[in-house]
């Protein structure tokens, strides 16, 4: 349904004499990748690694830099503004924060109802109808549609947020961090809302998460990014079980776990680099533990190679481990 | 061979007054800290966590309800009712803490020299140059690297691992005996907790001190606690041995964390769910609190009539009583 090909965002940065541009951020960096209809993609990757980012390119949000994005076979890199915003009814976020995400000075009728006021020709009826179907599907009431944000807690409101996400009955959902600021029997809940939904909507999901366990749960595939680039992807089955890249496999092992058969872990050095100054050849190698020495010099080229049906990893890490 | 209690809380009760309400944050809560060891507490937001570790530093603010509020004994002294003069004196020095949020307890104004000097010219009598020297020891010790350079950065310099780096640094620099750690990985990355987590434990190994570790995680508990203490709407549920609690759980709210928890497994696991939320501490239900949520509440703890109260059914391992029947 949807897919990408050679996606790059990168922001100018800008200041000094006559705001000249002397630098640039390089946030995601030749991406490509398809998600089927009705699957959910996981996307993991630190902070820093351009998830958000990516996330938003995707249905252009963020204008992408370079590369196209097919949408039903269709490069929306090339539509105009128009066209664009009747597409913008396909596609919803759900955000991080439920705290940050919803207006405090609307009620919930009016947060969850605005696309509907914009996109669609409905009268005051059917708005309040449809609005009053969704808000049980998220497992709310009719009454919650009077009140503030405020009044909600932190679970209720991530409700809220999907609410107005599902209201236009769009195809594609981007939940970026959806579930990182809610305890972990909200986040159990939220999860399995998700779930429910996604069949009940026929929903395709990208969902941008930085905890593998999270990702394990809910993701048919999984795909990790690191420093813009896409490092790994596979079905989550084949992720977990055989994981190829020494990035992905120091994260599954130091993700914390309670029952934790092999103790041993791979803990990863230092921090990761800045995208401003990205090492050069393979991005990964300031923190690999076990690099070759091409790879030390930065001599190596990086990009995806097949390791087994639908399992892809990048060619420099492969190699050196 | 049995270890030495260092800190001893007793049925401490910290409440609040908000307006015409009285907010129960910490209802009875008691535990013992062994000497050399790390003691978590766990539970989710709302459950008391943090108030009872600022209740231990004496760093509350000043509505608190007028009620019998405990004991807390440490080195034969009874911190809450030690006047703050007093408290001065052990707070940051022999009892010492660390926060979530390493960028907003860090003042940015200030370098971490001076940060960090300044503690050590407080508790230990020393000159600046002295001072100075102690701070960039300490920096090497947590691992950062260029101590010597690194002294002179600002906060917004580091990144969020150097930063939880430079916190712990500050808090052991007049070697504490009691560490307090609130949630001090949740804001960072999974392989930058990693390497905190292994930090602390390697801390703790060399300078043997006490840790005791709030965090929601139960994963991070299993890496890095030698007991636990689970905590609920302002109670403690179960207080055991780390490996008995997760082997052996015996209250169902820790037995419905553990089964929650995501976990990273090769099959996709069947998402388990326990309804509802916590319920607000200023009115909490009556008798059980966690009788609004549990999933198998007896006729008496449906009607509230239960007592809480923990038990030891087997020795070390506490659970409160109510939860321990009905099941």
């Amino acid at each position: 349904m949807i897919e990408i090909r050679n996606l790059k965002k990168y922001f100018p940065i800008k200041g000094g004499f006559f705001n000249k541009q002397y630098g640039e951020v390089k946030a995601v960096e030749n991406v490509s990748f398809k998600i089927p209809e009705g699957e959910i993609l996981g996307l993991v990757g630190e902070s820093g690694s351009g998830k958000t980012t990516l996330g938003r390119s995707i249905i252009r949000l963020i204008e992408p830099s370079n590369g196209k994005i097919f949408y039903n076979n269709k490069n929306i890199i090339k539509f105009k503004e128009k066209e664009m915003r009747e597409l913008r009814k396909d596609f919803q976020i759900i955000f991080q924060d439920p705290f940050a995400s919803l207006d405090p000075r609307k009620k919930v009728f009016d947060i969850i109802s605005q696309g509907l006021k914009i996109h669609t020709k409905m009268n005051k009826e059917e708005i309040y109808e449809k609005v009053k179907t969704i808000i049980n599907d998220v497992g709310l009431q009719e009454e919650h549609l009077k009140r503030y944000p405020h009044e909600f807690s932190g679970g209720q409101r991530q409700r809220i947020g999907i609410a107005r996400a599902l209201v236009l009955d769009p195809k594609f959902i981007i939940a970026d961090e959806p579930v990182s600021a809610l305890d972990v029997t909200i986040q159990a809940q939220i999860l399995n809302l998700i779930l429910e939904l996604k069949e009940k909507y026929s929903l395709t999901i990208l969902f941008i998460s930085h905890d593998l366990s999270v990702i394990n749960q809910i993701a048919d595939r999984v795909m990790v990014m690191y420093l813009g680039h896409m490092v790994e992807i596979a079905s989550t089955k084949k992720l977990f079980s055989n994981p190829r890249h020494p990035y992905t496999r120091s994260l599954i092992e130091t993700a914390p776990q309670i029952f934790r058969k092999d103790k041993k872990k791979i803990i990863l050095k230092g921090d990761i680099p800045s995208p401003i100054n990205p090492p050069s050849g393979c991005v990964f190698r300031t923190r690999c533990p076990n690099p070759s020495h091409d790879c030390k010099h930065g001599n190596i080229e990086m990009g995806l190679i097949e390791v087994s049906p639908e399992h892809w990893v990048d060619q420099c890490c492969v190699n050196c481990n | 061979m049995k270890s030495e209690k260092l800190l001893s809380v007793q049925n401490l009760k910290t409440h609040f007054s908000v307006g015409n309400s009285i907010v129960k944050a910490v209802d009875g809560v008691s535990f013992d800290l062994e000497s050399g060891k790390t003691f978590a507490i766990v539970g989710e937001s709302g459950s008391g966590k943090s108030i009872t570790a600022l209740s231990i530093m004496g760093l509350l603010p000043n509505n608190l309800s007028s009620t019998d509020r405990g004991k807390i004994i440490f080195n034969n002294q009874d911190l809450i009712n030690l006047e703050e003069k007093e408290m001065r004196k052990i707070r940051g020095n022999s009892i010492s803490m660390i926060f979530q949020e390493p960028m907003t307890s860090l003042n940015p104004v200030y370098d971490l020299s001076f940060q960090i000097s300044e503690v050590i010219m407080l508790h230990q009598n020393k000159n600046k140059k002295d001072a100075r020297k102690i701070a960039i020891e300490m920096l090497d010790l947590v691992g950062i690297p260029e101590p010597q350079k690194r002294i002179d950065s600002f906060p917004h310099e580091l990144s969020g691992g150097m930063r939880q780096r430079a916190m712990i640094a500050m808090a052991l620099s007049c070697n504490p005996k009691i560490l307090i750690a609130d949630e001090p990985t949740t804001a960072l990355d999974v392989t930058i907790q990693a390497q905190i987590i292994e930090l602390m434990k390697e801390l703790q190994k060399k300078l043997g001190m006490s840790i005791i570790f709030i965090t929601h995680d139960l994963g991070v508990v299993s890496e890095i606690s030698d007991h636990v203490m689970v905590m609920y709407l302002g109670n403690v549920m179960e207080i055991a041995e780390t490996n008995e609690l997760f082997s052996n759980p015996l209250h169902s709210y820790t037995k419905s964390l553990i089964d929650i928890a995501p976990q990273i497994t090769e099959e996709k696991r069947k998402i388990r769910l326990l309804k509802g939320e916590i319920p607000s501490p200023i009115d909490p239900p009556s008798g059980c609190v966690f009788r609004t949520r549990c999933p198998n509440p007896t006729h008496e703890c449906k009607n509230g009539i239960s007592t809480m109260g923990l038990i030891e059914p087997k020795p070390g391992h506490f659970v409160d009583q109510c939860c321990y029947e009905c099941h």
